[in-house]
This record gives C-alpha cells, structure tokens and sequence, in this order.
C-alpha cells in the first residue's frame, strides 16, 4: 500500500552571492546579485506503507529540501506529492499530527529542564490523551532504556541519551511516518546501536521510515532501498544491494604477496592502497579480469601468502555515484536493467 | 468549539508550565530580569516626576494624570510584552539558525505555536511597575465613573490590540530581514510618541498617531476615557485597532510564505 506518491517535484529559490573581497563587501551592501538555485528537479518515487527507505545524496544535493517539502515546511516551486492521502504543504496542521521527525542537528528538546518536561509539552501540543501518553511512554523509555534519565536536565544528559529523548519526542503521538535527518550523528557505538536497534523495532510494528544520512553504516544496517539524490535529480532508486551490479561488479582485495606488488601489471586491478611492498589493498574490476585468472596470475607473478576478498565498501560505490552525472547514471541504469524498483512502481521516473 | 478551546487551554498551560519551570531552573537570573525591567520602566515616570518638580507640565495635563497615560503603557506592556513579543525573539533566532522547521512540524497554527514558544515571563515585571504606577496616578484624580471605566476596558483591549499588531509586524519583517535584531529599535522609535498625552501633538499628528499608526491608542486615548475627557466617539478609534490587528495578521502570514529554511 502506498504511503508516500510524489510526482515531478521541482523546488527553486533564489539566493544571492557575493565574492569575498573587501570590494565585492562594499558593493553588496548597495546590489545584491541574485542566482536562481535548482534545489530539487522533477523528482518522482513512491514508498510503501512499512518500507524503510534511505535518502543519500552529497552536501547540498537536494535531500533535506525534497524532506522538508514532505514534511511540509517547504512548498514545492511545481509538482505533486500525496503523503497518507493528504497534501504536506496545504494540509499541514492535520498532515504533522500523522508524521515524526528527528534531527540529529536540530533538538526538539528544552534545554534547562529535564525532557520528561518538553515530553509533558509536546502530549498537550498534539492533544494525546493521558492512557495512550502514559503507555506509550512506558513502552519507549523501556526499548530505550531511558527510564532514570528523563527526569534529568536535558543540558546534563550525553549526546546519546539526548538522542534517544529526541526518539520519544517524535514517537509519543504514535506517528505511521517517521523522517530521520542524521539520527546517529556524533554518537559512540553503542548509543548507534541502540538508536538502530530501537528504529528497526519501531519498523516491525508497522512505523514506515524514511532516513538521511551520511552514515552509511546506518544505510547497510537500517535500509532496505535507497534513494540516492545528486544536483537536484534522483540518480538511484533501488536495493542497495543492486547498486554494485549497477556500477559494474566489483571487489576490493587484501593482498600479501611473496615478491613486491608493484611488479605486476594487469588490466582492471586498480591499487587503492599500497601498505608496504608486499601488501596492497587493490580494487578489482572482475568484468574486466575475472577473479579467477586474477589470483592464477597474481600467484604465479608475485605468490600469494594472505587474501581477503570483500565487496566493494558502500563509501566507495557512494562516491562513484556521485560522481557520475545523473542523466548518464540514468542511462548506465536502465541499460544495465537493475532498474528493478522502478518497473515494479511503473511510474517512477529517474 | 468547547474541545477546541479546552484544547486550545491545555496547549498554553501545559507550555506556560515548562516555561515557569524554565524560568525557575535559573531563578538569580528571572528574578534580576524583572527588576532590571522595573527600573528601566520607570525611567520615564521619574524623568515627568522631575519636570513636574521644576515647574513645567504638559499643557491641560495635571502630574497625577500625565502619570496615568505612561501607567497605563506600562500595564499594556507588562500584558502584551510576555505575550506578544516572545515571538519577535523566536522568529529572530529560529528564522536564522532554520529551526523554525520545528514550530511548522506541530499540529497547532504556526502562529500560536511561535507565540507560546515566545512567552516571555520575565516581562510580567512590567506589570507590577505598570499597576503601582498606575495605583499612585488614579490616586490624584478624580475617581472615574462605570462609564469612564467601561470606556477605559474597551480602549485598553484596542491598546493590547496595537502591541500584538507591532509584534506580528516585528516577527513578519524577521522572516525577509533575517538576524536583523534592530527591529526593537523601529518599535521603540515608534512607540515613544505614545508615552507622553496626545494633546502635547498638533492636531495632524494626533490624527496619524490615532488612525494610521494607532500608538496613541496605546496609552493616551484609555486614559483620556478614565479622566472622563474622552465621549463614546472615542470607541470608533479602537476600530482603528482592529484593522490595525487585521493588517499585523496578513502580514505575518504573508512573510511566513517567505520562509525558505537553512541548508540541511
């Protein structure tokens, strides 16, 4: 069931600029030049009921505009986009009554007194009776194990307890639709794995999430499908596991060898880090050179004596997509036929 | 409509609530915040005490009844300050830092919510050097009569009315000016003229300061109304303040539609 349609999306702004110089200071004071920003171009997806999508895309890509369009702080400058049946942007007062958010950078907690306080604040703002508060309450601070600290001013609290106080701030009035804008950012291993933890149980009761981050870890761990957003224009929509095969097959090995590295030469190995003369961390491209002549030729050239093969990491894949334009992405993807999602949507256009 | 409203009520109790206990978490602070906002308010009492004292007067205005216009501003601030005015210091900080997003994220109307997230209630000081003030001028007068009184209750709301107007233009202005924390100087430059009798002004002047820009409805007019000086011609004027509110209200919510958030 659909939960989330939205159609050609588009948001343009105006922002002006100015260089840095002591000149260019002095003339802004009497012109501003103005510069129209494409933030967000005609972007179209939909996320079922219960998904748990992850929204990527690098610094000043669009993610956070296309969020703050769905969560209805920003209207659109063109395009549609039905959320639960309602128009984020027209129906907002009752639209945010069925939504969540967490800010990983933005708190929606007060500051000098304890969070049980700003909890007390945001039942009376949302109108939840006293019986679902309490229950709710109860069944939050449990899964987040939180119980003893709520009464403590918020301003005491570690970044992680914080954090977890911003979950039961989003999660009290029972929303069907969570946004999360870099939910583990800054945290210590164990508060991400609580916070991950309490994110996935809230998904299997039925919470439908949609994630940005720049965490890719929270990506692998959290995210079954990910949107990822560069200049403004969706360049991948789709598991993450079909990412790789969309940038062509690709693993990066480990590599100690008898004899220095350096001596071979093969086409599709790339050295991505070379520790010593004997061992090298080396991206291979298995389209190009199949992993099994690989290792035949690399053993007779140079011995090896320890490998390890592994995908390629997530952050290598990301900063290949990036990198690449969307328009030729686009193509790549629908050549390669991974496109999976989007013929199972059937209106999804990239 | 009674849910609604009972809701409404709950809202502003349960945020009043956290501010008190806000307030209380640094009591040095709120306590020396309200004496601070004491003495600064009766700066200018003293400065007409002194004028008095050395002889001069406002022309047609006794000092007992030229303190009546400035205790009457007081009580209009010490009410629309902690009210009102919180949402100017909001929007100034939200709008900057892009965390206004959070206000636009509750269930409520985004205005209510800035204003609750505004209140201010260090500013409720005001009330307590307005009500003294105002204590000690009706005292040298003569007691006004139920007419008198209703006429002032009337005009008093139309004064409440003006401020709230000033602090929508205030906050309104903050979604275009970003950061520009100066527009306090705008009200205070505007809102001195209303400090002092209306009849110290030409006849001009008391016409701009009672219809266009109604600041004379802010003190001087409920107070012409408790003399018994003022006839019920006077209650057309508040109408003035309701077209002033209505316009405070349009325009905050056409700069609203301005808001562009920060960079995420």
């Amino acid at each position: 069931m659909t939960m989330i349609e939205v159609n050609q999306l588009t948001k343009t702004y105006m922002t002006h600029e100015r260089g840095h110089s002591m000149r260019e200071i002095a003339m802004n004071l009497i012109r501003r030049p103005m510069k129209e920003v494409h933030a967000v171009r005609d972007i179209s997806f939909s996320v079922n009921r219960g998904e748990m999508v992850a929204f990527l895309g690098p610094n000043g890509a669009g993610k956070s505009t296309t969020l703050k369009m769905l969560t209805g702080v920003l209207h659109p400058t063109s395009g549609e986009a039905k959320v639960l049946g309602l128009t984020p942007w027209k129906q907002r007062r009752e639209y945010v009554r069925h939504i969540g958010a967490v800010f990983g950078q933005k708190s929606q907690l007060l500051w000098d007194i304890p969070p049980i306080d700003a909890f007390y604040m945001n039942k009376a703002i949302y109108g939840v009776p006293e019986a679902d508060y309490r229950s709710r309450l109860d069944q939050l601070t449990t899964l987040l194990q939180v119980g003893d600290i709520i009464r403590k001013p918020t301003r005491q609290l570690s970044l992680g307890e914080r954090m977890k106080c911003e979950f039961i701030m989003a999660m009290l009035h029972g929303p069907e639709l969570v946004f999360l804008d870099e939910p583990t950012i800054g945290l210590d291993v164990f508060a991400k794995e609580s916070i991950r933890d309490f994110i996935k149980d809230m998904n299997k009761q039925g919470v439908t999430f949609i994630l940005t981050t720049h965490d890719l870890d929270d990506v692998e761990l959290l995210a079954e499908r990910v949107i990822v957003i560069n200049h403004g224009e969706i360049v991948y929509d789709n598991a993450l596991t079909n990412l790789q095969r969309m940038l062509g097959d690709k693993k990066t090995v480990r590599i100690v060898t008898d004899t220095p590295i350096r001596m071979l030469s093969l086409q599709g190995v790339t050295v991505m880090n070379s520790i010593s003369d004997v061992e090298a961390e080396l991206e291979i491209d298995t389209e190009i050179i199949p992993l099994k002549r690989f290792i035949s030729t690399v053993n007779e050239q140079c011995g090896i004596q320890d490998m390890a093969i592994t995908p390629l990491p997530i952050e290598t894949l990301m900063k290949e997509l990036y990198g690449q334009g969307s328009r030729a992405m686009t193509a790549a993807a629908a050549s390669a036929g991974v496109l999976a999602h989007q013929s199972q949507q059937g209106d999804l256009s990239m | 409509m009674i849910a609604a409203i009972r809701s409404t009520a709950a809202c502003f109790w349960a945020v009043m609530r956290t501010k008190i206990a806000e307030q209380m978490a640094y009591r040095s602070h709120f306590i020396l915040s309200v004496i601070l906002l004491i003495a600064g308010d009766l700066i200018v009492p003293l400065i007409t005490l002194l004028v008095y004292r050395s002889g001069a007067t406002f022309a047609g205005w006794t000092l007992h009844e030229a303190l009546l216009v400035q205790a009457i501003f007081g009580l209009a601030k010490g009410i629309a300050f902690p009210l009102f005015f919180g949402m100017v210091n909001t929007t100034l900080g939200l709008v900057r830092e892009g965390t206004f997003d959070l206000l636009l994220l509750k269930p409520r109307s985004v205005l209510w919510m800035t204003m609750l997230r505004g209140l201010d209630l260090d500013d409720f000081g005001r009330l307590l050097s307005g009500g003294v003030l105002f204590g000690y001028a009706l005292s040298g007068i003569d007691a006004p009569s139920i007419a008198g009184w209703l006429q002032f209750a009337a005009l008093f709301a139309a004064s409440l009315a003006v401020l709230c107007t000033f602090a929508l233009l205030l906050s309104g202005l903050l979604f275009q000016w970003v950061g520009s924390s100066r527009v306090f100087d705008i009200f205070d430059s505007v809102t001195s003229f209303g400090m002092y009798p209306g009849t110290i002004y030409s006849k001009a002047v008391q016409q701009l300061l009672t219809y266009v820009i109604p600041v004379g409805l802010i003190a001087n007019m409920p107070a012409v109304a408790l003399l018994g000086r003022g006839g019920w011609e006077t209650l057309g004027a508040a109408g003035a303040s309701v077209l002033f509110l209505a316009l405070g209200l349009w325009f905050w919510h056409a700069m609203l539609g301005r808001y562009t958030s920060a960079g995420g």
